[in-house]
């Protein structure tokens, strides 16, 4: 063992120390680089240097001698008969074809969604304002479209329902159940009907935020509950925060959550669009996306000196709707120079809208209407 | 270093909600402005017009192929090839499907119709439609003309197209003046040449005996002056354009003259005369023959030019030591230098808009073609050759075209445009040497 160690131990000794100094002994010298150089005469540069020399400039490129021209035909050079731009003529004849085009893609059941939710009303099955959870649907009917995708999406609903449930428990009181009722059906409708445009399954977080939208029906719709003495009872509740009714806990979170989804309505009557703002991220991709298409390159100079203000509403999907972008407004130019604009700004809109912008769809209220202002300055002839 | 991140860090904290958020929490719909766009050739479908009636269909075919190639050579647009249309255009008053040709990109769609009718008239009809609009722009319009001027009824086409797309005052039906030239150099033959201005029908005004110079275009483009030495010494001529006819305009013993150019009125034209070895500037009323002395000073006054409404008077004067530019008012006067840069100028030229004035510049070896605004500022060089000079403007004030002339004993000349913009420089074709063009207004 000790042997054995202790050769070994000489051995790894030995080793290491020949690695480190072994080579320190070596007095062979590293090898020197040797490059060969080689003189040369000034004659012998110059000639090198001569074909280098920039290239005269050869005055004489063969360039084709113009074919002699023919003898002058005649002297006589009769103007082409004037062509009667009859105007006269002008043909009013081609009466505007009427456009074929298919007209867009019908959306028209979201009109008719949004109407009939008032009919839900009725379920004074006091069940829960919890439908949405379990249900299917509260309202079959109207919207079996619908209907399907709240169900997908328990979420956004847990905290409405959540509310819903605890009050479930007092059925007792089933006057202030019903009204919540009423008013988180409406909001489903609404949701769902955004989402039935797009993907339902997405369609999840806009609900949560649409329902600030509804304020403004259910503005309509207040008239309605007026006739009752209980809901009239609750407005005002639901006007002045939650705040006021202290003593059942349970109510106060409904109404607190009324208030949220009416919130808005309250302050803004209805133009104002609700909801977050679209950030500058977002307004800067839109941005960029219109002038993509923004052809400036066929303008009139006097139209490239003028500035249009154009107005365009979206539908969800995130498409312009043709019929309505109008010029709102113009400054630099003749009414002829802004129409130049208008129809270059038009285009913009159109062709690069064609497959939809991508806007936010819960913020669809913010971008619902839109004013671009297409200002060609930095296009200009420079 | 870690002050640095610090500070870096609380920096970026308080600018991220600036920049999450927009600030701008205006009321209304949302708001964006577009400053930036591109600049590109609109691209168009133009199928062959339909042809109405049996022998149509050559015309249609070849109006329609003159009218893509005015709209192609302005640079503006890009024909998108009948090979790529989806939809076919067999009936001129049959609705189009927009969808067919949104998916080929066409922004614009011409359509139109040939038909021929007894006593060899053609007429044609045509509409154009904004594609993505879904819309017709203006209304249908028909032209009718005889068979031999086919080509004018093509351009005027164009020429509405044009307008209705751009903006802009037509161009396309005008002609242009010029000096044709052949053989060397050192024994040049010129003689007054007449063209469309896209270089097609070509006939001469003069023949080569004498040596001719500058042709200038009445107002109405019926008259053409020129400056010849079939005398012997330079000499001012006017020439009927209709009847071929010409008759000297100015002949002093002893002076020469040259430069002419018609006033707006048409009723009086400037020009050079050269006494005693100077060079002043006159005016002369065509009716009676009266001249009026605009410039007395010891210098080179040349190259005049009107302005669109007959007050000004741009020419070239080497008062200064070197040629530059100067305004006057049309009567005389006082005259005001526009022209600062290095190099010389010459030969200037009012813009039919009035806004500019194109120019031929030396400078560094070089010649250019330039424009500027009327007091000068915002000079713009838009060419840059051997020999670049004698620019002349279109009627509508978009495109200049000029003169070019290469190097060395056996260089040629020919006649070349170029957009305001500096864009889609290009030849004009013409069937022998050209220079000194003249640009005629539109025709009537």
């Amino acid at each position: 063992m000790n042997t054995g160690q202790i050769i070994s131990g000489a051995g790894h000794a030995g080793l290491i120390f020949w690695a480190l100094f072994g080579g320190a002994f070596s007095d062979v010298p590293p090898p020197n680089e040797v490059t060969e150089v080689t003189a040369i005469s000034a004659d012998d540069y110059a000639a090198l240097m001569a074909p280098e020399q920039s290239p005269e400039a050869v005055a004489n490129v063969d360039t084709p001698e113009p074919p002699a021209a023919g003898e002058a035909p005649g002297m006589t050079s009769e103007a082409d008969a004037v062509p009667e731009t009859a105007q006269p003529e002008v043909t009013e004849s081609s009466e505007p074809d009427a456009p074929p085009e298919v007209t867009e893609p019908d959306p028209p059941a979201q009109a008719e969604v949004s109407d009939e939710p008032p009919v839900m009303q009725p379920p004074q099955e006091d069940t829960a304002a919890l439908v949405p959870e379990r249900s299917p649907d509260t309202q079959p009917r109207e919207a079996p479209r619908v209907a399907p995708e709240p169900v997908a999406r328990p979420e956004p609903d847990v905290q409405i329902d959540d509310v819903d449930q605890q009050e479930t428990a007092p059925d007792e009181n089933a006057e202030p159940v019903e009204e919540d009722q009423e008013e988180t059906a409406r909001e489903e409708a609404t949701t769902e009907i955004v989402t039935e445009a797009d993907d339902p399954a997405d369609a999840a977080p806009s609900r949560s935020l649409r329902p600030r939208t509804r304020p403004t029906r259910q503005a309509e719709a207040e008239p309605e509950p007026e006739a009752e003495p209980q809901p009239a009872a609750q407005e005002p509740q639901q006007t002045e925060t939650a705040a006021p009714e202290s003593p059942e806990v349970d109510e106060n979170a409904v109404e607190n959550a009324l208030a949220e989804a009416l919130g808005g309505s309250e302050t803004q009557a209805d133009s104002t669009p609700s909801g977050p703002p679209l950030t500058a991220g977002e307004k800067e991709g839109l941005r960029v996306a219109v002038q993509q298409c923004w052809n400036v390159g066929s303008l009139s100079s006097e139209a490239l000196n003028t500035t249009v203000v154009v107005g365009v509403s979206m539908s969800e999907d995130g498409r312009p709707i043709t019929a309505s972008i109008e010029m709102l407004g113009s400054s630099g130019g003749s009414n002829s120079a802004a129409q130049q604009a208008f129809e270059a700004a038009r285009r913009a809109i159109i062709r690069c809208g064609a497959d939809g912008y991508k806007l936010p769809p819960e913020k669809y209220d913010q971008w619902r209407d839109i004013e671009m202002t297409f200002n060609p300055e930095k296009m200009r002839i420079k | 270093m870690r002050y640095m991140l610090s500070l870096l860090a609380a920096l970026f904290m308080l600018a991220a909600p600036a920049l999450a958020q927009d600030t701008s929490e205006d009321d209304g719909p949302l708001r964006i402005e577009i400053t930036e766009g591109v600049i590109e050739p609109l691209p168009y479908a133009i199928p062959t017009f339909v042809a109405d009636t049996a022998g149509a269909s050559e015309w249609a075919e070849k109006i329609t192929r003159v009218v893509a190639s005015d709209l192609n050579g302005t640079g503006l647009f890009r024909e998108i090839p009948a090979e790529a249309h989806i939809a076919r255009i067999s009936n001129f008053s049959s609705p189009v499907q927009f969808s067919d040709w949104k998916a080929i990109n066409a922004q614009a769609l011409i359509t139109g119709s040939v038909r021929t009718e007894g006593s060899g008239r053609i007429v044609v009809s045509f509409r154009l439609y904004d594609v993505f609009a879904g819309q017709e722009m203006g209304q249908g319009l028909q032209l009718a003309g005889t068979e031999q001027g086919w080509r004018r009824i093509a351009h005027k086409v164009a020429d509405q197209v044009y307008s209705r797309l751009t903006g802009e005052d037509p161009y396309f039906d005008s002609r242009v003046v010029f000096v044709s030239e052949s053989g060397p150099k050192d024994a040049r033959e010129k003689r007054l040449a007449i063209m469309d201005y896209d270089g097609t029908n070509v006939s001469y005004l003069t023949d080569s005996s004498s040596l001719v110079l500058a042709p200038r275009f009445s107002p109405q483009g019926d008259q053409v002056l020129y400056t010849s030495y079939e005398s012997g010494f330079p000499r001012i001529y006017v020439l009927n354009v209709e009847t071929v006819g010409q008759r000297v305009l100015e002949s002093q013993d002893g002076t020469m003259s040259f430069a002419p150019r018609f006033a707006p009125d048409r009723q009086t034209v400037v020009y050079s005369l050269t006494r005693g070895g100077n060079t002043d500037l006159y005016s002369m009323q065509i009716g009676s023959g009266q001249s009026t002395r605009l410039t007395n000073a010891p210098s080179i006054e040349t190259a005049p030019s009107f302005s669109p409404d007959g007050s000004q008077i741009v020419f070239e004067s080497d008062r200064s030591g070197t040629p530059q530019l100067y305004i006057m008012p049309a009567g005389g006067g006082e005259a005001q230098r526009i022209s600062f840069g290095q190099g010389r100028y010459g030969t200037p030229v009012w813009s039919p808009r009035g806004d500019l004035i194109a120019f031929t510049k030396q400078s560094k070896g070089r010649f250019h073609i330039g424009v500027m605004r009327t007091d000068g500022s915002e000079e713009r060089l838009l060419t840059a050759s051997f020999l670049d000079e004698g620019p002349t403007w279109a009627p509508n004030g978009r495109v200049i075209m000029f003169s070019r002339e290469t190097q060395g004993a056996q260089g040629s000349t020919s006649l070349y445009s170029v957009d305001i913009t500096g864009r889609n420089l290009k030849q004009v074709p013409t069937p022998s040497g050209a220079s000194d063009p003249s640009w005629s207004p539109l025709q009537k």
